[in-house]
């Protein structure tokens, strides 16, 4: 058997810190699929424009978008790559004079708030934004916008894992940057809904192994917490020796359930995640089409209606793990999409 | 039946920078070499399609069942009870209606307004404690206190029927069109939407509120709603030739898989 670092190098752990919720990138497939094909066009209907990149996960949630609102609206896709530009996206919009926006990914986001910068004097048609990291953030610099916050509640996670493990989920530890604040404060409320306490423990901006691991081991040893909460942060996973010179290192004997955002860290051959939760993006796909129907309802108004957050979850569990240290409830695995071991 | 989507960004990269011997291979020495591995692959080749044909012979059935188990375990477990059948069970209601647009099941599996939907009769009705159907309840967060009306309030609801179905699906449940619904694609995920208060009440059947009070901590408050009452899940013949074949698996099924489905019974029409 590989070493855990060489293992987790191979699966590519750059690419998948690129991708994580926290890069700019909103998450998707790196490989580029089939060329979509828009529905036929019929007069009168209303247009959404979809600017996404062509990427697999990008194309589930159109697929799904397509799907729900293909009776009600005409659907131009237009693809955003590395070397689409600011006017490329005007052209679009310009040729198209969609009802509305979809705009999936920052890249995406970014290309659309150089337009709105550039057409300040136009009336903008209202956005809807999906699969893209800090849109409550982001949503302040953009006109007419609202969308769904790509990343997963932790307290979606933790509901989760408290119904497929008999082990306690009362107190979840979790290490945050500077920059993740008002996320962390959003997920404290959450998690108290459902009488969990997140624990925070910050750490500063730039992240050193020697900082992770005392914040990780204050979590686990003074405040006792039973379970901890990996960010998807690329500072907090950094590469393959890190996660074994920190989280590896200080979670070994603690006998604490790892919750993970990503589905790669959950490995049964080389434990570090116990369970990861993910957006289901067809899911999403639905959400996102439900969104757009409440809008036309309300009269495009998509500034007055607040970011969404993502309800529906897939999850991937280390079953073994789970089992021999956690013990698993007698229908767990009725409730996990993916159960390894 | 769908494979999970793994991210790109972890999907295995090619080794390359494994260190490999070098040496002469002469083109004799590389297809006896390779000779095994034509063999290895006609062999899986031959079994797929022989997999493959056995699947084509089999009844289809397809089911869309919105029951508190994973689709993909559910699908397990009724393959494993009906070893004639080729079981296909959707997650998502557009998924289902796709599929049975282009390709026509031999049968489905589904409670009857959608079965409706379809115009396609029963031929066999679940049924339990002798009733053929269940009640819906409305629950929402905040303890014993409910909403006296539910006129202008946003209700959760899984998508049974699609945009326009499931809308009227759940204005006849509560007899009110003064309502705001939202959709979502699984019952696991009404939760969410009590969790971070995007929906004033949810409506579920009455079966899964063990599980769903279970899960959650939020202080709930669950009515049933008078006249709400929903067919349990019933199975549509289309191919009248194996009606019987159908009819006798499905009463095959044990007790434990019954159970799953939401019924102990079936009755045939």
């Amino acid at each position: 058997m590989l070493h855990a670092s060489k293992r987790l190098t191979c699966l590519g752990l750059a690419a998948v810190l690129s991708a994580c919720a926290t890069t700019g990138e909103g998450g998707g497939h790196t490989e580029v699929v089939a060329p979509v094909v828009d529905p036929p066009s019929r007069p009168d209907a209303p247009l959404l424009l979809l600017a996404m990149p062509p990427s697999a996960d990008f194309q589930d949630v159109r697929r799904a978008i397509v799907t729900e609102v293909k009776k009600n609206f005409n659907i131009s896709t237009f693809m955003v790559t590395a070397g689409t530009t600011p006017a490329d996206l005007a052209q679009a919009i310009a040729r198209t004079t969609p009802a509305c926006l979809v705009l999936m990914n920052n890249a995406t986001v970014a290309l659309y708030r150089e337009y709105q910068n550039t057409h300040r004097n136009d009336k903008m048609p209202p956005a809807v934004v999906v699969m893209t990291s800090f849109l409550e953030e982001l949503r302040g610099s953009l006109k007419n916008t609202t969308g769904i916050a790509y990343e997963v509640p932790g307290v979606t996670a933790f509901v989760d894992l408290r119904s497929v493990i008999r082990a306690p989920v009362r107190r979840v530890g979790v290490v945050y940057r500077p920059r993740f604040r008002a996320f962390i404060d959003r997920q404290k409320k959450l998690a108290a809904r459902e009488q969990i306490d997140l624990v925070a423990a910050e750490v500063g901006k730039e992240v050193d192994g020697q900082g992770l691991r005392a914040a990780l081991h204050t979590l686990l040893v003074n405040e006792k917490v039973d379970v901890l909460w990996m960010l998807n942060d690329n500072e907090l996973i950094k590469n393959a020796q890190f996660l074994d010179d920190t989280w590896r290192a200080e979670i070994s004997g603690a006998r604490v359930p790892l919750v993970v955002g990503v589905p790669n860290l959950v490995d049964p051959r080389t434990p570090l995640g116990s369970f990861a939760v993910v957006p289901d993006h067809e899911a999403l796909g639905l959400q996102t089409a439900n969104l757009i129907f409440d809008l036309e309802e309300s009269g495009w108004h998509a500034d007055e209606h607040d970011v969404e957050l993502p309800l529906s979850v897939k999850t991937v569990a280390d079953l073994k793990q789970l089992r021999d240290t956690f013990g698993l409830k007698e229908d767990a695995l009725r409730h996990i999409d993916r159960a390894l071991e | 039946m769908r494979v999970y989507p793994q991210h790109a960004a972890f999907k295995q990269i090619p080794r390359s920078t494994e260190k490999c011997p070098s040496r002469t291979v002469t083109p004799l020495a590389r297809s006896r070499r390779l000779a095994p591995v034509h063999v290895g692959i006609f062999l899986v080749a031959w079994a797929w399609l022989g997999a493959a044909r056995a699947q084509e012979g089999r009844p289809t059935l397809y089911v869309f069942l919105q029951l508190d188990v994973k689709p993909s375990v559910l699908e397990q477990t009724l393959q494993k009870q009906l070893p004639g059948m080729a079981v296909t069970v959707f997650g998502r209601f557009r998924d289902f209606q796709d599929v049975v647009a282009t390709k026509r099941p031999d049968a489905i599996l589904a409670i009857p307004p959608l079965l409706d939907l379809d115009h396609t009769k029963p031929t066999l009705q679940g049924a339990k404690g002798g009733k053929e159907w269940e009640a819906y309840v409305l629950v929402s967060a905040g303890g014993s206190t409910q909403p006296t009306s539910l006129s202008g309030k946003t209700v959760g609801v899984v998508d049974l029927l699609g945009h326009d179905g499931t809308q009227a699906f759940a204005v006849s449940l509560l007899k009110t069109s003064d309502i705001k619904v939202k959709r979502v694609a699984k019952i696991e995920d009404l939760l969410p939407l009590l969790e971070f208060s995007a929906a004033d009440a949810i409506v579920l059947p009455g079966a899964v509120v063990k599980r769903l009070t279970e899960r959650t901590r939020l202080p709930l408050a669950v009515r049933e709603i008078p006249g709400a009452r929903v067919g349990l899940p019933a199975v549509a013949v289309l191919k009248p030739t194996i009606r019987d074949t159908v009819v006798r698996s499905l009463q095959g099924l044990d007790a434990e898989t019954k159970n799953m489905l939401g019924i102990d019974n079936w009755s045939a029409r």
